[in-house]
């Protein structure tokens, strides 16, 4: 088994055997996770914040750090390893986006981060068949080329598939 | 509910802790004072060799990219700034403290001293965005301390955790620190407290430690700096900087819109500020 993982703003795709991509504590960001079930090719960017343009330095150091780039990449990194440029027929799955409890409208970042990834998303044509967001919970996520399995384990509540 | 954590057993293990040497404890007091200027650090640190190597070896480590070497404490000082140097001082004196698991939290080694320096650079972050006059880096010492209850807690807490999350859920208490009341009868942020008395730290530190998931409890002359640690903690967690089972499992006190202006972009910019300056501390920490 080799893992590639996936520091904030990173994001990365494998489809050899044993192959896993994982990211920890995800906090209020977001991995969006595309699988390609014709060639097993899986890959994950994990977005910090929802918009490049507040501030263009970092957008061009990090692009994955934000939605709005992150996803473009990623979709990039897929095509890479055979799946269709235009990302068609990719499965989407979103975790992450947790928010601490009593949250007011500047705080909610998370939420904003899973909005501004479906928005992007839809711009493919895409949106997610499954996802795990919100609550008051830090995630990490695992994705397995072998299976296509997308784990989630969290400190104290265990592991789960989405 | 039976409180399991023996208070005179957590007295005795807080009495154990080694004290702060002389130059840390100097330096802190020199941090909280408002007046303080560069020079009183530099003074501290020049009559510290342990301390004046540490500072020196991180100054000129890779990750800053300096093309000479800094050989004088007065130049890596005024490079660094005092964060930095406060840094060292809390690493080199509180040991295995930071560095431990912590069990009851289910977290890993090496998380409590991450969590603690994101944290310290966040509130420092979350200071600029102050409506009035504020010491930047005594919010820094404050993010960088405010969880030390933990490293003794943890232990303890270790057998009373399996509940808590548990409790959180069904709304028999309404956040983590309620829960380590509930089933521990004491909390991260008493032991923490006691341990800053214990050291003799400056009484606004020894605030930000007891009151940093409760604020308004604070006397009023430090809110400003306790609800910057406060917010600091919680940009953190929201990062994954967190410290395993505990982590979001806490309120956001609304009342520092009183002392600070927040918008969703500033908050968005102390986000991407503190990930990159904490990437660059931790290296050079590290060296």
């Amino acid at each position: 088994m080799s893992e590639t993982i996936l520091g904030i703003g990173d994001y990365g795709a494998a489809r050899h055997p044993g192959g896993v991509v994982k990211t920890f504590a995800l906090g209020s960001c977001v991995a969006a996770i595309l699988l390609d079930p014709r060639t097993n090719a899986v890959g994950m960017v994990h977005v910090a914040l929802p918009d490049s343009s507040i501030n263009e330095a970092k957008a061009r150091q990090r692009p994955g750090y934000f939605a709005d780039l992150g996803l473009v990449l990623l979709i990039q990194e897929m095509a890479k390893l055979g799946s269709p440029a235009n990302g068609r027929g990719l499965v989407v799955k979103l975790v992450g986006g947790a928010s601490i409890m009593d949250h007011n409208n500047t705080f909610n970042i998370g939420k904003r981060n899973v909005l501004a990834l479906k928005k992007h998303l839809w711009a493919y044509g895409l949106g997610p068949l499954a996802e795990d967001v919100g609550g008051n919970h830090s995630r990490t996520v695992s994705v397995f080329v072998d299976t296509g399995k997308v784990i989630v384990n969290c400190p104290g509540r265990g592991q789960w598939e989405v | 509910m039976s409180k399991v954590v023996d208070r005179e057993a957590v007295r005795q293990a807080i009495e154990k802790l080694p004290l702060f040497s002389s130059s840390a404890l100097q330096l802190l007091q020199v941090i909280a004072d408002p007046d303080h200027e560069l020079e009183d650090v530099v003074k501290i640190v020049k009559f510290d060799s342990a301390l004046t190597m540490r500072v020196l070896k991180a100054v000129n480590s890779p990750v800053y990219g300096l093309v000479k070497e800094v050989t004088s404490i007065d130049r890596a000082l005024s490079y660094l700034g005092e964060r930095m140097v406060i840094s060292i001082a809390v690493q080199e004196n509180t040991g295995q403290l930071f560095s431990k698991p912590l069990e009851g939290y289910q977290s890993r080694q090496g998380d409590l001293w991450r969590h603690d320096l994101f944290s310290a650079i966040a509130s420092r972050e979350v200071a600029r965005y102050a409506k009035g006059d504020f010491d930047l880096d005594l919010a820094f010492t404050g993010g960088l301390l405010h969880d030390i209850g933990k490293s003794i807690f943890a232990s303890f807490w270790k057998e009373a955790s399996q509940d808590a999350l548990g409790q959180i859920e069904q709304g028999i208490v309404s956040d983590y620190l309620m829960a380590e009341q509930d089933l521990a009868g004491l909390d991260h942020t008493e032991v923490g407290y006691e341990m800053a008395r214990h050291w003799q730290l400056p009484e606004s530190l020894q605030a930000v430690i007891l009151h940093h998931h409760h604020p308004a409890e604070a006397i009023e002359c430090m809110q400003p700096l306790v609800y910057a640690v406060h917010v600091g903690d919680i940009v953190s967690m929201m990062a994954g900087c967190d410290t395993g089972s505990d982590s979001l499992k806490y309120h956001l006190d609304p009342g520092y819109e009183e002392f600070f202006n927040l918008s969703p972009t500033n908050l968005a910019e102390i986000v991407l500020n503190a990930e990159e300056e904490f990437s660059k501390a931790e290296t050079s920490l590290k060296s």
